[in-house]
């Protein structure tokens, strides 16, 4: 009964507040309730009503009055201060699994206008309190918690101020069109133990053009080889200049292969490779990654590493 | 929904926020210094000292026994400073020591908003000891400081400077108190005014002033001394003459040879009320109205007695008030703050041509014994004169060519027989011992008689056209019924010393030089500072009428002549309608209310544009440009093709080719496309 209510709540919040890469708050979006300061006041307020009546006093019901208009007036300042603020995406820092995303997000006011105490995070999350008191527009950046590989879309984010007396709480959520990307938890097996004999090596090695170990044959010399490569003795009996030419293998490389892997479970091998790669990453080594229907030759570097977390993140994960 | 506001380290307050409920402690409890011990401020300097030496790092949290010690310490000083306990003021007492010692331990913002709250109530208890307009402007100061911290409290700037941060929370407080005031002066007179709900705690340290309900001769000489204000009078028509202007406040039958007092048995407020409503109740039919009628409106200064005083005898009077069978009107409540009262007096009526056996029993009572030569003078007289007109003339008559003296200095008289001794050897005195031995005189004659006391005369404010009645007013007369006329008013003064009652006091004893000894006169007679005087006291009494004496009654005046017959609907259509005004005024101050207003008109048609088709399932994407979304909406309503091309073309020509002749031409064109389109 509870959760019906909830999802349908949910729905209608999701229908009324769409998602967008930038997000404007006004009178449509913002929600405003008296706080419980405001209600404490409220109390307040009613005791001197009390007071003034009883001792018939002009003043003490002058003193109660006002604080009433206070209390009314200060949920229009509350909403101003919500109010115009627009709310952009910029992105979210990949991270690993189980360790906290990191979302930055800009926020801008116009000029006219400054936001004291604005109030972001979610419930249980990360909250920043960030004020707009000398700059139009200032990038924060909040972390979630993840928990999953695979896409993350930092779910609404709570917008929400009691400026300036704290009498009233104005709130919004805002989803922001945003998507990280959690990588598989590193988790390395040792499942050599287990007696299987696999290698993450390949022996049918592909030729990397510009090696220097193994004699790959001649061919004509062009300008710019080196001198030592020049094949003199040919030199000598045609009078022409060819160019030893030899090749580094594959063979030197290592392959990270998901068939190869005799791990029970994706979710356990994705982890595995996911170790894998920051382990020959940091090893400066060159690693190609196989995964069923999506092969990444080898390489090295940042660039390389990222593609290959992200290959695993979304191994079996459908766009959308 | 505030769960993600409960979290991380901002529930602590900040050290600009603790200066700044130092400083609203500080404004708060500044005015309490007048009416409640000294030695409390010291302690709340202490407490305020100690935090600030906390906060600054030099000494630790005080520990729970030093918080409790102290605590002790100051409830035990309250009891022996002689605070009544309970009492309002032991309340404010206690309340002023918690709220002190409330910043010894402040740390959170909680306890912060409770300092402030309590300090908004603090504010408004100080108007329970004076509401003059000075105290109502420390108290608008006092609201702006507190509310000021109470933003401190929620928000401190990092980029501001203290000092810059102090500035403009202060600031953006008055701004918001000011933009309150018309809706808290339409609550102010909008509200309904009901009557006390119970019965108050006094305010011990208002001492009950003005005319008491008791007169040895002697009381109405303190009185004298004091230039207090009793009350200031407003006549609707002409004033009535200096000498007419007998205020007329309590009637005291008993004699016990000493002191004259109401009734044998001095009543409480309770029962006098309870008596006031029962045997001794007001009859209407007891007054036969002759002469012109004098209205007028009277405010009363606040003197934690019931009494009134009003020209007798008074006939229409609005307001919580009682009217007793000695036609005196009197307040159902202490005066705890000053009160309003409209009143129409008669004073050429006849009172009690019949008079009721009762009454003439407390007219006539005299003690068993004493002052015999008194006695025996008036049967002596009685019988030398024809008829009790005669008596009486004669009576008057030796008061003035006897050696009476009108003193304010008189000697001191016995604990009995006073009468005689006034009478027959001291012959000096005030209104107080004419009156008295008057009385005396009456009633051992077999004449019914009273002493009334109350004020004569007062001060005329031409500046503000109203008469300003003084404690050094106050006067004592007698009243004699009569066969035929009913309860005659005879001021045995007025034959000793005329000027008493035609120039006032002052005048009466210049050549004595005893008018409010021992005070500072000097305004009196600088013709200048008398002037300011009279304007001073005129704003005061505007003040008093209008604000202070707002109530029910006046209210309802109010609305009558605003709306006529008043009306559930006339009124909510009132109020409601500066309501609409108010709120509407607050959105246009804070910028809420102008966003749509300050869009350019092409910009405004053009979403409109944008909303037309999206109806028809073509929406824009944000950031998409006209010229595409105008490809895109041409394809997919091929109908309206021509329109929404020759629409965004305009629209994009006064985007970007702004052209200030063409303007008007322009967008009278995107008008007419827009009505094509929808």
């Amino acid at each position: 009964m509870v959760e019906a209510l909830q999802a349908r709540l949910d729905a209608w919040v999701k229908q009324r507040l769409p998602q967008a890469r930038e997000t404007t708050l006004d009178q449509r979006r913002i929600f405003i309730v008296p706080s419980k300061t405001g209600l404490g006041l409220l109390l307040m307020v009613l005791l001197l009503f009390l007071l003034g009546i009883n001792f018939q006093n002009s003043l003490v019901y002058a003193v109660c009055f006002w604080l009433l208009s206070l209390l009314l007036l200060n949920i229009f300042y509350t909403w101003r201060n919500l109010s115009g603020l627009t709310i952009s995406a910029i992105g979210v820092e990949p991270c690993f699994a189980g360790e906290k995303a990191v979302v930055e997000i800009g926020l801008a006011c116009p000029d006219t206008q400054r936001k004291f105490a604005l109030h972001l995070g979610w419930p249980g999350e990360d909250a920043v309190q960030v004020n707009l008191a000398t700059v139009s527009s200032t990038r924060v950046k909040l972390s979630h918690s993840t928990t999953q590989r695979g896409r993350f879309q930092p779910p609404r984010i709570h917008v929400a101020t009691r400026y300036p007396a704290g009498l009233a709480l104005a709130w919004s959520y805002v989803t922001l069109d945003m998507q990280g990307i959690v990588y598989p938890k590193p988790v390395e097996k040792n499942w050599q133990a287990q007696g299987k004999a696999a290698v993450v090596s390949s022996e049918d090695g592909l030729e990397i053009a510009g090696g220097s170990s193994d004699f790959g044959g001649i061919r004509d010399y062009r300008p710019g080889d080196a001198p030592k490569h020049i094949h003199w003795g040919k030199y000598a009996r045609t009078g022409k200049l060819h160019t030893k030419v030899f090749a580094d293998y594959a063979s030197h490389d290592l392959w990270l292969d998901w068939d190869e892997l005799p791990l029970p479970g994706i979710e356990v091998r994705l982890s595995h490779l996911c170790s894998k790669v920051l382990e020959f990453h940091q090893a400066q080594r060159c690693y190609g990654l196989k995964l069923p229907g999506k092969t990444i030759a080898p390489g090295k570097g940042e660039g390389h590493k990222a593609q290959c977390l992200r290959a695993l993140a979304l191994y079996g994960v459908t766009d959308g | 929904m505030g769960n993600g506001l409960g979290t991380g380290g901002n529930n602590y307050i900040t050290y600009s926020g603790m200066i700044w409920l130092l400083a609203a402690q500080l404004v708060v409890m500044l005015p309490f210094a007048l009416h409640l011990p000294v030695w409390l401020i010291p302690l709340v300097l202490f407490a305020a000292g100690w935090r600030l030496w906390v906060l600054s790092g030099g000494a630790s949290q005080p520990g729970t026994l030093l918080k409790l010690g102290l605590m002790l310490f100051g409830i035990g000083g309250l009891f022996l400073s002689g605070l009544k306990f309970p009492s309002l003021e032991a309340m404010s007492a206690l309340l002023l020591l918690g709220f002190a010692f409330k910043s010894l331990e402040v740390i959170q913002r909680r306890d912060a908003l409770v300092v402030v709250f309590i300090g908004y109530f603090l504010v408004a208890l100080h108007f329970l000891y004076t509401q003059s307009i000075l105290a109502g402007l420390y108290g608008v100061v006092s609201l702006v400081v507190l509310t000021g911290a109470l933003i401190g409290t929620q928000q401190t700037v990092a980029e501001f400077t203290a000092v810059q941060n102090v500035r403009f929370n202060l600031r953006l407080a008055a701004v918001m108190l000011l933009q309150c005031v018309p809706l808290m002066l339409l609550l102010f007179v909008f509200a309904p005014r009901l009557q006390p709900l119970w019965s108050l705690p006094m305010l011990t340290d208002q001492a009950k002033t003005g005319i008491s309900d008791r007169m040895t001769p002697g009381d109405i000489a303190s009185l004298s001394q004091s230039a207090e204000l009793a009350f200031r009078v407003t006549f609707k028509g002409e004033r009535p003459a200096q000498n007419q202007l007998y205020w007329r406040g309590l009637v005291l039958n008993h004699f016990d040879g000493h002191e004259w007092r109401q009734f044998e048995q001095t009543p409480d407020l309770w029962q006098m009320k309870e008596l006031v409503r029962q045997e001794y109740a007001f009859r209407p039919d007891a007054v036969q109205v002759a002469g012109t009628p004098i209205e007028y409106e009277a405010v009363y200064e606040k003197t934690g007695q019931p009494w009134l005083f009003t020209l007798s005898p008074t006939l229409k009077v609005a307001g919580d008030v009682l009217q007793a069978a000695d036609f005196r009107v009197m307040a159902a409540q202490e005066l705890q703050a000053p009160l309003l009262l409209k009143a129409t007096s008669y004073p050429q009526a006849l009172r009690d041509v019949q008079l009721a056996s009762s009454l003439r029993e407390l007219a006539l009572q005299l003690p068993t014994d004493g002052d015999l030569r008194s006695r025996e003078l008036a049967q002596r007289l009685r019988q030398e004169t024809g008829s009790e007109q005669a008596y009486i003339d004669k009576v008057l008559a030796r008061f003035r060519e006897q050696q009476f003296f009108y003193t304010l200095r008189p000697p001191t008289l016995g604990d009995s027989n006073t009468i005689d001794e006034f009478l027959f050897e001291s012959q000096r005195g005030f209104c107080a011992h004419y009156a008295g031995s008057f009385v005396f005189l009456m009633r051992a004659a077999g004449i019914p008689a009273r002493v009334v006391a109350g004020y004569q005369g007062g001060e005329w404010n031409a500046q503000g056209q109203y008469l300003a009645v003084h404690q050094y007013d106050a006067h004592a007369w007698a009243e004699v019924w009569q066969q035929g006329k009913g309860w005659v008013q005879i001021d045995p003064t007025a034959v000793i010393a005329p000027q008493r009652v035609e120039q006032g006091l002052e005048a009466a004893v210049q050549a004595e030089g005893s008018f409010l000894q021992g005070q500072l006169l000097s305004t009196r007679h600088l013709p200048w500072l008398n002037g300011l005087r009279h304007k001073l006291d005129a704003v005061q009494y505007g003040w008093q009428r209008w604000v202070l004496g707002y109530d029910q009654t006046t209210q309802m005046d109010l609305l009558h002549a605003i709306l006529g017959e008043l009306t559930l609907l006339r009124v909510a259509t009132l109020v409601g309608g500066v309501l609409v005004v108010i709120l509407l005024g607050w959105l246009l101050m804070l910028g809420l209310a102008r966003r749509h207003a300050r869009e350019a008109l092409e910009h405004q048609l053009y979403r409109r544009f944008c909303a037309i088709l999206a109806k028809r399932g073509v929406v824009r994407q944000p950031g998409q440009a006209p010229g595409a979304f105008a490809q895109q909406a041409a394809a997919a309503l091929p109908a309206q093709s021509d329109n929404i091309r020759a629409f965004t073309q305009v629209y994009e020509t006064l985007c970007y080719l702004p052209d200030a002749s063409g303007y008007a031409k322009h967008t009278r064109q995107l008008k007419a496309l827009l009505g094509k389109l929808s």
